[in-house]
C-alpha cells in the first residue's frame, strides 16, 4: 500500500509555469550570489590571510557551533531556544527542498514520469512528510517567538524594517507551505494524508469552507506561486538582511578562532616598513576580522557579560562590532578612530575575554579593541596615570618605576634563594611586579615562599633580574614595550636555564604561557594553586581546612576563563565554599585586566563594583582570590563599600593552616 | 610660528639617590634620567597649539646637557616636536647661566613663543623662566594653567596662591607651565623609533658665545632620612609614653 505513496512534484503546474519558475530561480540565486560577492569584496579590503584552514577543526566547529547550535549560551535561554527552533526548522525544510529537487532531476534524467518518483515515495515519503511537518512547526514557533520578543523589546534592541520583513517572510513561507500541502491533499487525494499532519488539518479546514476538487486547482495554483515568489525573494534578500550572519558564520567558524588570551604578534620590521602600528584604518584589520564583523547578528550576549558595560563605561562589545560593521559597509565612512570608535570606549576594556568566549559565532570583540589600541599607543593617544605606568615599565621594568634592586624587599627576614644562591633549582618562582612592590601583595609572595620552603621544594627567584612580563603593556596595545620586556626576560631565563615556572599571578602566567612562546620562550608554567595542589597531594602541605568563617572564591579571568584553571584553587579551599552566581569559567572581572589596573578611576566609576556586591551578597567573611590584581581591586572595592570582610590569596589561607598545627 | 620648548633632563624621581663620596652632590654614576615632567607638559602644550590654534607652528626642543642628554630630547621628538637642539655641556649650571644659554639660542632662532616647565623636579629652583624673560626683555606669564591665543597675543590663566589670575600678554613671550595645564601624551616605542629620523642639532656654549659664570656654588648636600618606624600601640597612655620617650612632646 505504501508503494503508491508519493506526491507529484510540480503537480498542477504547466510547462509555462515551470519555465517562469526556473527563470525566477536563476534571478533569485543570481541576486543571492551577487549579495554574497559584495560582502566578500568588503572583507577583501583587509590584510590578506595566509594562515591555512585546519579542515578538521573547521568541520568540527561548524558541526558543534552551527549545526548542533551548542555555542548558544549566556543569559538568554528563551532566545537561544527560539533560535534553535527557527534554525533547525529552517535547516530541515531547506534540506527537504533540496531532496525534492534531487528527486525531480534524477527522475527526469532517468526519463521517468512525474507520477513515478525515484525515491520520494513509500516509507521514505512517510518519514519525510512527518519530519518536515514537524520542523515546519518549529520554524514557525521560533519565528513567532522572535516576533513576540521584538514587539516587547526595549530600545536597546536595534529595529530595522528588514528585521520584521525577515520574520514575516519566514512565517508566510511556513504557513503557506502548510496551506499548499492541505490543498494538494484535496487535489491529489493523496493516500494516508495523516502523515502530513498539519497539512491534513488544513485540508479538512479548507474542505469545511467549501474547497473541493472543482475549485482547488486555481487556489492551489495561486497560493503555490505566492509561496514561490516569497521564497525566491527571501533567498535573494538573505545576504542583504540580518540573516547574512548565517553565511558569514560558516566562514567565521571555518577559520578557527585563536585560543582565548592569545594575541597576534607584530614584527618590528613590518612597522619600520609601514611606519604604522595596529589598526588605524579598516583595511589594516585582517580579512578574517572583517568577515567576522558580518557574523555578528547583534544578539547582545557579549554586552550582557561585559564588566565595563555593567559599570556604565562607554563600551558595549556588541555596539563596537556593529559600529565597525557599519564603518565597513559605509561608502563614505567617517574616521575609524575618534568618530566610529572613541578612545574612551577602547580604554574601557579589561580584556577579560568574556565577550570573546561567549560569542556563538567566533566573533572576538576584545581582539578588535587590542588591535585598535595598538594604533592609539603608536600615535601617543594615551595620557595620565596609565601612560605614566607604561613609561615606568619602559625605563624601570615595572609599572611603579621602582628600582630593580628593591625586588626582594618582600622577602625581608625570609630565607628566599635567588638563582645566584641556588643555580640548580628545579622550579623558578616568578614573583611579578605586584608582589615585588605592592605592600599588600608582598604578603602573598611571603606566603608562597614559606609554603614552598616548608614543602622542601628546590626553588629560586630571579630577584633583581626579574622584569615586568609586559602582559598589561601588550594588552594596552604597547606591543614594542612588551616585546622588549619579553626579550629581556627570555634572555634571563636562558641564562639561568629555566624550565619550569610557578607564579601566583594569572596575568604573568598567561603571558609566559601564550605570549612568550611567540618569541621562542618555551617553559612549563603553572599557577601556584596548581603547584601547591601537587604538594598537598604529595602530603607535603595541608590544604586550608574547614574554617569557622565562611569563604567565597573569586575566579580570576585569566586563570579561569582564559586558562581553564578552576578546580586547582578550589581543591585548596574549604569544601563549604560559598559560590558566587558567576563563578568558574563564567566568572566576572574585577576590573583590573587589560591595563585597567593603571587607570585612576574614582571608586564609584570603577569596573568590578558589581562583582564586589556579588561577593558581599554571599555573606562570606573571607573572599579568597588567586591574582594580585583581583586582590587589590576586591580589597579597594570592599573598602569603598565600607565593608570589613577580608580578601586573601589562597596561599595565605593555606599558610594559616600549615603554620597553626 | 616658531615655539621653543626648553627641556631639562632630571634624575628619575622613582630611584633611590645616593651622594658622591665627597658629599658635594648626588652620585650620578648609575643615575637614570627622564624629561622634566613640567617640560613634558610644555611640549604637550606646544603640540596642542600646533593641533588647534597654529597649525603652522614649528616646535623646537632645546636641552643643555651632556651628550647623553640626547635621549631626553628624543622623548620630546617622539611626542611630536619637529626638531631639537642640544647645547652640549657637562657641568651643572645655575638657573641664571641656563637662562643665558637659552637666551643665546633664542636670539638665533627668533621664536615667537618660549614654553617651558615652571620648574625642574630636581632642584625645584623655579627661576629659569623668569631670568630668561628678564634677559630677553620679553613679557612673562608663569604658572600657566590655560593658554589661549587672542588677537596678536596670549590670554594666560596663572595659578597663584590667591586663585587664578588671568593676564594678557603680547608676543614674543616666555610662558612657564604649571601641573594642570594638560596631561602629556605617551611617547611609545614606535614613536621613539620614528623620532630617530628627526634631526638633533648640536652646539656648545662656546659656539653660542656664552661663557658660563656661576652665580651659585653648591657647597654640600645631604640625604634626608625618610625611614619610618611603625609601631602599633594599644592605649592612648602608651602612645603618650612613647611620644615623650621620643621627645616629640614634653
Amino acid at each position: 500500500m505504501t508503494e503508491d505513496l508519493s506526491r507529484e512534484i510540480f503537480g498542477n503546474l504547466g510547462e509555462t509555469s515551470k519555465a517562469v519558475f526556473y527563470a525566477l530561480a536563476v534571478v533569485s540565486s543570481g541576486v543571492f550570489a551577487w549579495g554574497v560577492w559584495r560582502r566578500v569584496q568588503l572583507w577583501r579590503q583587509g590584510r590578506p590571510d595566509n594562515e591555512p584552514i585546519n579542515w578538521r577543526e573547521a568541520f568540527q566547529n561548524i558541526r558543534t557551533r552551527a549545526l548542533a547550535q551548542r555555542a548558544l549560551r549566556g543569559a538568554r535561554p528563551k532566545a537561544s531556544f527560539a533560535h534553535r527552533m527557527l534554525f533547525w526548522g529552517f535547516l530541515v525544510l531547506f534540506i527537504g527542498t533540496i531532496l525534492v529537487s534531487i528527486e525531480h532531476y534524477s527522475a527526469a534524467a532517468l526519463g521517468r514520469e512525474a507520477t513515478n518518483p525515484l525515491f520520494h515515495k513509500g516509507v521514505y515519503f512517510i518519514i519525510y512528510e512527518i519530519t518536515l511537518d514537524t520542523f515546519g512547526l518549529l520554524m514557525i514557533g521560533g519565528a513567532l517567538w522572535f516576533a513576540r520578543r521584538r514587539m516587547r523589546a526595549d530600545s536597546s534592541m536595534e529595529h530595522r524594517t528588514a528585521d520584521w520583513l525577515v520574520l514575516a517572510s519566514l512565517l508566510v513561507l511556513g504557513v503557506t507551505g502548510y496551506f499548499i500541502e492541505g490543498l494538494r491533499i484535496i487535489r491529489e487525494s493523496t493516500p494516508m494524508p495523516g502523515i502530513s499532519f498539519v497539512g491534513y488539518g488544513f485540508s479538512k479546514l479548507f474542505a469545511a469552507v467549501g474547497v473541493g476538487k472543482s475549485n482547488v486547482d486555481s487556489i492551489h495554483f495561486g497560493l503555490w506561486w505566492f509561496h514561490s515568489v516569497v521564497a525566491f525573494g527571501f533567498i535573494a534578500a538573505l545576504p542583504f538582511c540580518r540573516l547574512a550572519h548565517a553565511i558569514a558564520a560558516v566562514f567565521s567558524l571555518a577559520i578557527t578562532p585563536k585560543p582565548l588570551g592569545r594575541m597576534e604578534a607584530i614584527s618590528m620590521e613590518e612597522i619600520e616598513e609601514t611606519g604604522e602600528v595596529g589598526v588605524g584604518r579598516l583595511e589594516q584589520f585582517r580579512q578574517r576580522d572583517l568577515l567576522r564583523l558580518d557574523a555578528c547578528v547583534s544578539c547582545g550576549r557579549c554586552e550582557d557579560l561585559c564588566p565595563a558595560h555593567e559599570a556604565g563605561k562607554p563600551l558595549s562589545p556588541r555596539d563596537l562590532v556593529q559600529d565597525l560593521r557599519g564603518h565597513m559597509e559605509s561608502a563614505t565612512p567617517s574616521a575609524l578612530h575618534g568618530e566610529t570608535i572613541g578612545a574612551e570606549t577602547l580604554w574601557a576594556c579589561t580584556t577579560c575575554n568574556a565577550c570573546n568566549d561567549i560569542c556563538p559565532l567566533g566573533v572576538r570583540p576584545a581582539d578588535y579593541i587590542t588591535d585598535l589600541r595598538r594604533h592609539l599607543i603608536g600615535e601617543g593617544e594615551l595620557r595620565g596615570a596609565p601612560a605614566t605606568s607604561l613609561q615606568k615599565m619602559q625605563r624601570a621594568g615595572n609599572p611603579w618605576g621602582l628600582p630593580a634592586q628593591d625586588r626582594l624587599t618582600w622577602a625581608d627576614g625570609l630565607d628566599v634563594p635567588t638563582v645566584k644562591d641556588n643555580p640548580d633549582f628545579d622550579v623558578l618562582y616568578w614573583v611579578g611586579c605586584s608582589a615585588a612592590y605592592d605592600r599588600r601583595t608582598m604578603k602573598v609572595a611571603r606566603a608562597v615562599a614559606q609554603l614552598l620552603a616548608r614543602a622542601e621544594v628546590n626553588f629560586a627567584v630571579l630577584g633583581p633580574e626579574e622584569r615586568c612580563t609586559g602582559e598589561s603593556a601588550r594588552r594596552m596595545g604597547d606591543e614594542f614595550l612588551f616585546q622588549e620586556l619579553a626579550a629581556t626576560n627570555i634572555k634571563t631565563f636562558t641564562k639561568h636555564n629555566v624550565k619550569k615556572i610557578v607564579t601566583h599571578c594569572p596575568h604573568c602566567l598567561n603571558s609566559l604561557r601564550q605570549d612568550y612562546p611567540q618569541f621562542d620562550g618555551h617553559y612549563e608554567v603553572v599557577h601556584h594553586t596548581q603547584f601547591l595542589g601537587e604538594l598537598v597531594a604529595a602530603k607535603k602541605l595541608k590544604a586550608a581546612a574547614v574554617m569557622n568563617e565562611s569563604v567565597t572564591y573569586h575566579d580570576p579571568c585569566y586563570l579561569a576563563r582564559v586558562n581553564g584553571i578552576t578546580e586547582a584553587p578550589r581543591a585548596l579551599l574549604p569544601d563549604n565554599l560559598k559560590e558566587m552566581p558567576r563563578s568558574g569559567c563564567q566568572t566576572a572581572c574585577c576590573g583590573a585586566g587589560g591595563g585597567r589596573m593603571w587607570f585612576d578611576d574614582p571608586a564609584e566609576e570603577r569596573i568590578g563594583q558589581g562583582r564586589v556586591t556579588e561577593a558581599l551578597d554571599t555573606d562570606a567573611k573571607t573572599v579568597a582570590v588567586s591574582c594580585p590584581f583581583c586582590l587589590t581591586m576586591m580589597t579597594d572595592g570592599i573598602a569603598a563599600k565600607d565593608d570589613t570582610i577580608k580578601v586573601r590569596d589562597v596561599s595565605e589561607l593555606m599558610l594559616d593552616e600549615n603554620q597553626s598545627r | 610660528m616658531k615655539i621653543i620648548v626648553p627641556c631639562k633632563r632630571v634624575p628619575d624621581p622613582d630611584q633611590k639617590l645616593r651622594l658622591n663620596p665627597e658629599a658635594t652632590d648626588i652620585d650620578t654614576a648609575a643615575l637614570t634620567y627622564i624629561l622634566n615632567p613640567f617640560d613634558a607638559i610644555a611640549v604637550e602644550e606646544a603640540l596642542r597649539i600646533r593641533e588647534t590654534a597654529k597649525p603652522d607652528a614649528e616646535i623646537i626642543a632645546v636641552s643643555i646637557a651632556p651628550a647623553e642628554g640626547e635621549a631626553d630630547l628624543r622623548t620630546a621628538l617622539a611626542m611630536g616636536a619637529d626638531r631639537a637642539l642640544l647645547v652640549e655641556h657637562d657641568d651643572t649650571l645655575d638657573p641664571w647661566n641656563v637662562a643665558r644659554l637659552l637666551a643665546a639660542v633664542i636670539e638665533r632662532k627668533q621664536p615667537e613663543l618660549v614654553l617651558m616647565g615652571k620648574q625642574a623636579v630636581d632642584d625645584d629652583a623655579n627661576q629659569t623662566g623668569q631670568f630668561l624673560a628678564a634677559q630677553l626683555g620679553w613679557p612673562q606669564a608663569t604658572f600657566a594653567s590655560q593658554i589661549e591665543f587672542v588677537d596678536d597675543g596670549l590670554l594666560v590663566h596663572r595659578e597663584t596662591d590667591l586663585g587664578i589670575e588671568v593676564i594678557r600678554t603680547s608676543l614674543p613671550a616666555v610662558v612657564t607651565a604649571d601641573l594642570r595645564l594638560n596631561e602629556p601624551r605617551y611617547a611609545s616605542l614606535p614613536s621613539i623609533l620614528r623620532a630617530k629620523k628627526k634631526s638633533i642639532e648640536q652646539t656648545t656654549p662656546a659656539e653660542l658665545g656664552v661663557q658660563p659664570e656661576p652665580h651659585v656654588r653648591l657647597i654640600g648636600m645631604q640625604l634626608i632620612n625618610s625611614q619610618r618606624n611603625c609601631e602599633k600601640v594599644e592605649t592612648a597612655t602608651e602612645l603618650l609614653t612613647k611620644l615623650r620617650e621620643a621627645e616629640v612632646i614634653g
